[in-house]
């Protein structure tokens, strides 16, 4: 590799032990992906803050206690819970105790404490163009392809490793010329545009389209630009990388590297071009749905977590009705959005309809035994992905507006879609 | 029993060797396996009930949630987690946990990536052994 003065600096151990080990982990990775040089990052998005056993909350007071400094600004992802009404959630004292270290930790080592999985609703993203090391699979998505900014798929805690040295090997999505699409999913004339008023769409056909990509760089032509929102983004980039493992989309004539297909091809032809129908609709909405569900436990909103425009439009969709007296209604949003809420008197709106507003914690973490919870609505492709699998919980997908009638009515209430038999 | 050897590109080596569990379908750590016991609780999955504790789990590419290092890592904690892993293509999510092992903790667990024919090769095999200095695995069958 080659190497500056200060990497070698780093990787001699004149920096520290712990600098070393960080460098010699990157270091490792290199070699593996036959990487010829460092990157230098200016930001970092640390995803190593939802509580996911000893062994995370035990590296990262190692690192903390050695002396590691984050050297570049490193916001937190999400933990697990709302950290001031953890025990309204039910979590237990375990969890808790350890969000807390965690906290310590990562405070410790200069993080910047946003605790939120969308970074770029509290004004903390990168710019187009620049290089960070992320990690959380939303984040890592949004970032590179609604912005333009350039991360890897970094895990926690490898990005830690990356803040604390400022680098991170260049290869992957940091080099232009891989960023460009290879294949491209093309919108079947039966799925029309007049459907994408109906937001809950781009979940379903990012559904489809991360299930078609997997890993790989593909860009999506037929979306309407009109009506395009950084939510719709989020949830398109969040449903993207659960179903598969989608580092970066192109959408045409929306994305910032894909204005038109040949700047999104780099004036290659595409290798593959695949058509998705409405029957691969119907079939996602059909995975993030358990048809028998009636009555509901809990509507949860905010996976990932709600913008403060979204708060408005759950406080405009209710129009002062109340949450059913047999289900609850949660919305997850980041806590400066609640200082928000609170400063406009939307937050008390809100309450006032029975929503149950959280901040900080992540929605996936959601105690189902302690709060006997069975079935959830949500308007999320990724929380419908995993809530079964990690929480045994019977999912229901909906719109924004489906999950607020739901909860007004108390049970599940649906609309015709042209997706739906 | 019955062994070949096929070429492999190491991420992580070590002499290792341990029954097979082997997929063709992505997976994402994160959200799936169970960090306390090395279960897959995904249904959707093909090997779903089944358990990665101290085998060679192989599965074509990663997906889904970059928690799955810190999933790796407490698998590690807890003693469930894979002997080894093999992969068509392995991405930094799924290197992360050994990686860090290896250089912090100096626990091998090795990750090797194969080509396609050879990978297909695993599909009913019984153990497969990785090597601290060689670039190949052997697959007994």
């Amino acid at each position: 590799m080659r190497l500056t003065d200060h990497e070698k600096a780093m990787l001699n151990g004149d920096l520290g032990e712990i600098t070393q080990q960080a460098m010699q982990a990157l270091y490792d990775l290199s070699i593996f992906y036959d990487v010829e040089e460092f990157v230098e990052i200016v930001g970092c998005h640390d995803d190593s803050t939802v509580y996911a056993g000893e062994a995370q909350v035990a590296f990262a007071e190692m690192l903390a206690e050695k002396g590691a400094k984050f050297a570049v600004p490193t916001t937190t992802n999400a933990c697990a819970c709302d950290m001031n009404l953890w025990n309204r959630q039910k979590m237990d004292v375990e969890t808790m105790s350890a969000t807390r270290r965690i906290e310590a930790a990562h405070i410790k080592m200069g993080a910047v404490p946003i605790w939120s999985c969308a970074p770029y609703h509290v004004g903390t993203a990168p710019s187009f163009g620049q290089q960070v090391a992320c990690a959380e699979s939303n984040v890592i998505c949004y970032y590179n392809s609604v912005i333009g900014a350039r991360t890897n798929r970094y895990a926690g805690p490898l990005e830690l490793l990356c803040a604390i040295t400022a680098r991170a090997p260049y290869f992957g999505l940091h080099v232009p010329e891989n960023r460009r699409a290879q294949g491209l999913v093309k919108l079947g004339k039966d799925i029309k545009e007049e459907y994408f008023t109906d937001e809950s769409i781009y979940n379903l056909v990012s559904y489809a389209f991360g299930s078609i990509v997997k890993d790989r760089v593909w860009a999506l032509e037929g979306v309407p630009s009109k009506g395009m929102t950084n939510e719709i983004l989020k949830q398109f980039s969040a449903t993207a990388s659960s179903s598969g493992g989608i580092a970066l989309f192109h959408m045409i004539g929306i994305t910032p590297e894909a204005q038109t297909l040949e700047q999104a091809f780099g004036g290659n032809k595409p290798r593959e071009t695949v058509e998705i129908h409405l029957e691969d609709l119907e079939k996602a909405e059909s995975l993030l749905t358990n048809p028998e569900v009636d009555e509901l436990d809990a509507i949860v909103l905010g996976c990932p977590h709600a913008s403060y425009n979204e708060c408005v439009m759950v406080r405009d969709l209710f129009d002062k009705r109340k949450v059913a007296s047999n289900t609850n209604f949660w919305l997850i949003t980041p806590r400066s959005v609640v200082d928000r809420l609170k400063d406009s008197g939307v937050y008390e709106e809100l309450i006032r309809s029975g929503v149950q507003v959280y901040s900080d914690g992540c929605i996936l973490e959601y105690r189902c035994n302690n709060l006997g919870t069975r079935t959830m609505m949500s308007n999320s492709g990724k929380f419908d992905t995993y809530c079964f699998s990690m929480r045994g919980i019977q999912p229901v997908f909906g719109s924004m507006r489906e999950c607020i009638e739901s909860a007004v009515a108390g049970r599940v209430v649906k609309e015709a879609k042209p997706w739906r038999k | 029993m019955e062994k070949i050897t096929v070429k492999a590109k190491y991420a992580v080596r070590g002499n290792v060797k341990a029954p097979v569990l082997w997929s063709n379908e992505p997976i994402s750590f994160w959200g799936t396996v169970d960090p306390q016991s090395g279960l897959i609780r995904d249904n959707r999955h093909p090997n779903y009930m089944q358990n990665m504790s101290q085998k060679v789990f192989c599965f074509p590419t990663p997906k889904g949630s970059s928690g799955t290092g810190l999933i790796i890592l407490e698998q590690i904690r807890t003693s469930c987690a894979p002997a080894g892993i093999i992969n068509l293509r392995s991405d930094p999510v799924v290197l992360t946990g050994p990686i860090i092992a290896n250089r912090f903790y100096n626990v091998k667990i090795p990750v090797v990536n194969l080509s396609e024919e050879d990978y297909m090769k695993l599909e009913n095999a019984k153990e497969a052994e990785f090597y601290e200095d060689k670039d190949e695995i052997t697959i007994y069958y």
